[in-house]
């Protein structure tokens, strides 16, 4: 009895002894389903290697210093990879590698899109992808979901950080020109420095990609499924459109004496159009300011300017104009006017970064200039505005970040630039002038100056032999002796190590 | 408070009064101590009569009984003391006249017993660079008088901050200057060649100290002769300089140095329907104006404008000009710019405002921009551009929406805040007048448009007449319109014959 009795004693305490050795196997035998789990994750992401060298527009006939900036760029099908636009803005050299074997290639950017804030590159070698698994889009993603960020450790070990969506709306992209789709997530991400791309995963799919993250409150916005969707859908096309844009501002009738002024006496619903801008979609179906919009594309559109969405519930209406809605589409605008309704409908178009009056950003394309006689003169961009840093609303000439900010109620007619004379490189010519910058150039030679070209038109022929400049400010005008300024003209070149004296698009 | 004016440096010292008194004379029988108690508009609530504060300045007697100080040491005072070295009394003062626009101010003291031995000190010219100066008053770091001594850095035309937008002659000196010296004079031979008013000490530069000189003095107690303080007359343009040789052929000049552009013409100003864009100012008053905007006048060079500083309200100017490369002269009459005074510090008024359905609206100003940090880009840009765009054309003065006390009649009206009126009803409003009189108007509602592309405000008179009480108690607003910037009167002249 008593030996049986010691066995089950032995016996009793082998089991759990047994199990605990056997315990790191088992986790070593469940390695191999992870690894491969990792490895089906591991080969959807790859490194992506970006040089950027913006150009300077305090000096706009050179660029900066170049910079690297690394990403994470998410594989797609066809031999694509998607990154954000921010990751490629004013690149010289984008490089993908291989998360695991290092191994490099050179790419191309195949479309860029600065609104929606995304980027479809390709490897020049065909079949640096290969064996890639390609990531398929999760459309269906909801508030209360958990999204997955993916990050690389530097051996190419996946870093897995999950976070809950907590809102989903619309909300500005950096390019500020639109509002979009944005999901909004709780994470406590670590920040890395590849963090220009970060790719959210549900279910090994791809839901978004990061847009902005702050990491003191560990909030991070990304750019939703159905963004790149319509990107993806756009850039398979002959010609990429961009997101169509309807040229109108609006306010919500929340306010009952407003909705009754604006002609509304039954239900509270609907946005109040503040300005339609003339040339765009709206305003050539016909929109007017003081007009109530109560329904886009059969969705009714309540007070606060949200309709329902099926997926969503409440949504501001742009998602219809944006993420459902494509250039060349059709929508209906149903429309109360003076309290009688009626529908007009609009011929979806995308605005291009250039029918800006002040392009809003002009990113990868060289800045023009014009140089006389030690004049520099320049369009009026944002990114010009933007040399002055990331305070520059505040730091800029405030008359030109209110030009910017206004443009659509200064220029209603839109359809030109402003030219300024953004400073003057002293020399023989500009004597006297060198306290001069900063000023709105009006006429040049008695000719209406609306953009560089105009410019450099006007100044082919000179009144009595001088250029006469007109600025909106002080001093009002400015005299160059034509002669001068054309003898001078190499000798200033030279001094200042100008590769060119003007750059016109 | 006004004498904290002068960030604080070193403190002041004390110096044995018997080695300074002989060359500038018993100055203790002309120095007075001044102390102010101050109301201070409330711009936020200004339905308020304001905070009260307390500052110290100084402050001499010159001839006809008169104390000369800085205005800021009198600005906004409800309430003026005075007293005199060796006596323990306070004596009641008033403000006879004020200058803002050149910091100065004359008080009197009704009370027979503050003249007795009171002396009065004569002016001097401008003292020459490197002579020495010293300067008396109570700044901090004791009760008594004290005195410093320094010597004159710079002669040169300086920002007068107390208004902010005015720029005089002034001249620095290196005399330790703190708060407390405001309005003490600043000696040489027993003369006083400047009243002392402001400084800066901090990271940049240490111990800047400046005091106004005679002539902006003289000008002053030549103004007020009669009766009356008419301000400095401007000419009301903007003008730049004239040296590059193609622009000074193009214009059809010689190449003598000469002349100066005329930029904006203020249609507000002097100028007005006499200068155009684009004419050639040669000469003022025959004195040849150089290219870099000098002149030789009484033996200094000085800047143009000062030839017309030292002029007074209808006087007249005589300006030689090249308009189209033809010689011609006109005669100006002067006269003050007023678009300039909404950009400058405001003292002794009360701000203006109306309140209807809980919404303030006050009329832009400094001293409003400062109350309440606006920095919405069009209110700056309507203020920064007021005068140089000629923006007081349309908007006499630029009413804006600065709140809103909120009320179930104005709950959705938050988002106009800061917005700037434009139309009520159809009808332009130009003046804070202009909105009040719109209010009055019987109308079914009012529509009130602001600049820009917004939506417009639309306010029931019906809901705003039956909240009106409502409102005026929950915010203890105490009257809800102020369209009279007079200050009330001020009691403090009964008291003249008491003491």
């Amino acid at each position: 009895m008593r030996t049986p009795v010691l066995f089950l004693v032995a016996l009793l305490a082998l089991v759990p002894l047994a199990e605990a050795k056997k315990a790191p196997v088992a986790v070593k035998k469940l390695a191999p389903s992870a690894q491969a789990a990792v490895q089906a994750k591991e080969v959807s992401l790859v490194r992506v290697n970006v040089t950027g060298q913006p150009y300077d527009y305090f000096r706009p006939w050179q660029k900066k210093a170049p910079f690297s900036k690394r990403a994470l760029g998410a594989v797609l099908p066809n031999d694509r990879v998607l990154v954000t636009a921010d990751l490629v803005s004013n690149q010289n050299y984008v490089e993908l590698e291989r998360a695991e074997s290092g191994e490099k290639t050179a790419a191309n950017v195949v479309v860029v899109d600065y609104e929606a804030n995304l980027a479809l590159i390709e490897p020049t070698d065909k079949n640096f992808l290969k064996g890639l698994q390609p990531l398929e889009l999760a459309l269906d993603t909801v508030v209360g979901d958990r999204l997955a960020a993916w990050q690389l450790e530097a051996t190419g070990a996946l870093v897995v950080t999950e976070g809950i969506v907590t809102t989903i709306g619309i909300t500005r992209y950096p390019a500020d020109v639109a509002d979009f789709l944005t999901y909004r997530l709780s994470i406590p991400m670590q920040y890395r420095d590849n963090s220009y791309t970060v790719p959210l995963v549900k279910n090994n799919k791809l839901a978004a990609l990061l847009l902005r993250y702050d990491p003191r409150s560990q909030v991070l916005d990304a750019i939703p499924a159905p963004i790149i969707a319509h990107f993806l859908k756009d850039a398979a096309g002959q010609k990429y459109q961009g997101f169509p844009s309807l040229g109108i501002s609006f306010f919500p009738t929340r306010d009952p004496q407003l909705r009754a002024y604006a002609g509304e006496t039954s239900k509270a619903s609907g946005v109040y159009i503040t300005s339609v801008e003339p040339g765009l979609p709206a305003a050539k179906a016909g929109l007017q300011p003081g007009d109530i919009v109560t329904a886009v594309a059969d969705h009714d559109i309540d007070q606060n300017g949200n309709y329902v969405d099926s997926l969503y519930g409440k949504l501001g209406f742009g998602n219809l104009l944006t993420a459902k809605a494509y250039v060349g589409d059709s929508v209906a605008l149903h429309v109360l006017r003076e309290g009688k309704p009626l529908t007009l409908n609009v011929k979806l178009e995308h605005r291009a970064e250039s029918d800006y009056v002040v392009p809003p950003y002009n990113i990868d394309d060289p800045p023009s200039y014009y140089v006389l006689g030690g004049l520099i003169f320049q369009e009026l961009t944002r990114q010009y505005l933007k040399e002055w840093g990331s305070n520059w609303e505040k730091d800029a000439p405030q008359d030109f970040v209110y030009l910017d900010k206004f443009q659509s109620e200064l220029f209603p007619e839109g359809k030109r630039h402003v030219v300024i004379l953004s400073q003057v490189l002293p020399a023989n010519s500009t004597i006297g002038y060198d306290d001069f910058s900063y000023l709105v150039v009006k006429k040049v030679n008695d000719k209406e100056i609306h953009s560089l070209a105009d410019l450099a038109e006007a100044v082919k022929t000179p009144l009595n032999g001088f250029d006469v400049i007109q600025t909106v400010d002080d001093p009002k005008q400015l005299e160059l002796d034509a002669a001068q300024v054309a003898a001078e003209a190499d000798a200033l070149q030279k001094n200042y190590g100008l590769p060119a004296l003007q750059r016109l698009e | 408070m006004h004498q904290f004016r002068f960030l604080l440096g070193a403190l002041a010292l004390f110096i044995v009064a018997d080695a300074h008194a002989q060359p500038n004379g018993q100055i203790q029988s002309s120095l007075v101590r001044i102390t102010s108690t101050e109301v201070e508009p409330d711009y936020r609530a200004p339905w308020n009569s304001g905070s009260i504060g307390r500052g110290v300045g100084a402050g001499f007697v010159i001839d006809g009984k008169r104390i000369l100080t800085n205005a800021h040491v009198v600005s906004n005072s409800r309430y003026l003391t005075v007293e005199r070295e060796g006596d323990p009394n306070k004596y009641p003062a008033t403000v006879l006249f004020v200058a803002h626009d050149c910091d100065l101010a004359l008080l009197q003291v009704a009370a027979p017993n503050f003249w007795k031995d009171m002396k009065p000190l004569s002016f001097g010219g401008i003292p020459p660079l490197e002579s020495t100066v010293s300067a008396y008053g109570y700044p901090i770091g004791g009760e008594r008088m004290s005195v410093t001594t320094g010597i004159v850095s710079r002669i040169d035309f300086s920002l007068y901050t107390h208004s902010a937008i005015d720029s005089h002659l002034a001249i620095q000196i290196s005399a330790q200057i703190n708060p407390g010296n405001s309005g003490g004079p600043v000696m040489q031979n027993a003369k006083v060649v400047g009243v002392a008013f402001q400084g800066y000490s901090g990271d940049i530069a240490q111990g800047v100290a400046y005091m106004i000189p005679t002539p902006v003095i003289r000008r002053f107690l030549k103004d007020i002769e009669d009766g009356h303080y008419d301000r400095y007359v401007d000419l009301g343009i903007t003008y730049s300089k004239l040296q590059n040789p193609a622009q000074r052929h193009y214009l059809g000049l010689k190449d003598d140095d000469r002349g100066i552009l005329v930029g904006t013409v203020l249609d507000a100003g002097p100028c007005g329907k006499l200068l155009q864009t684009g004419d050639v100012m040669l000469a003022v008053d025959g004195h040849p104006i150089a290219s870099d905007a000098f002149v030789e006048f009484e033996g200094e060079r000085v800047q143009m404008p000062e030839v017309v500083e030292r002029k007074f309200k209808g006087d007249s100017v005589k300006l030689d000009l090249l308009r189209n490369k033809q010689p011609m002269s006109i005669d100006v009459t002067l006269g003050t710019v007023w678009p300039y005074f909404m950009q400058a510090h405001s003292y002794d008024i009360r701000p203006r405002y109306v309140v209807y359905g809980g919404l303030l609206f006050q009329p832009m100003s400094l001293d409003l921009l400062q109350a309440y940090r606006i920095t919405d880009l069009r209110v700056r840009h309507f203020f920064d551009f007021f005068v140089t765009e000629q923006i007081y054309l349309q908007h006499p003065e630029v009413v804006i929406l600065t709140n809103v006390l909120p009320d179930p009649i104005n709950t959705y009206l938050l988002p106009y805040k800061y917005g700037i009126v434009d139309e009520i009803n159809g009808k332009k409003i130009g003046t804070l007048q202009d909105l009040a009189r719109a209010f009055e108007q019987p109308a079914d509602r009012f529509v009130v448009k602001m600049v820009g592309d917004g939506p417009p405000l639309v306010l029931d008179p019906k809901q705003v007449n039956a909240a009106r009480e409502r409102i005026k108690t929950r915010y203890n607003v105490l009257q809800e319109e102020n369209l009279d910037e007079q200050p009330p009167a001020k009691p403090a002249v009964a008291d003249k014959d008491k003491i």
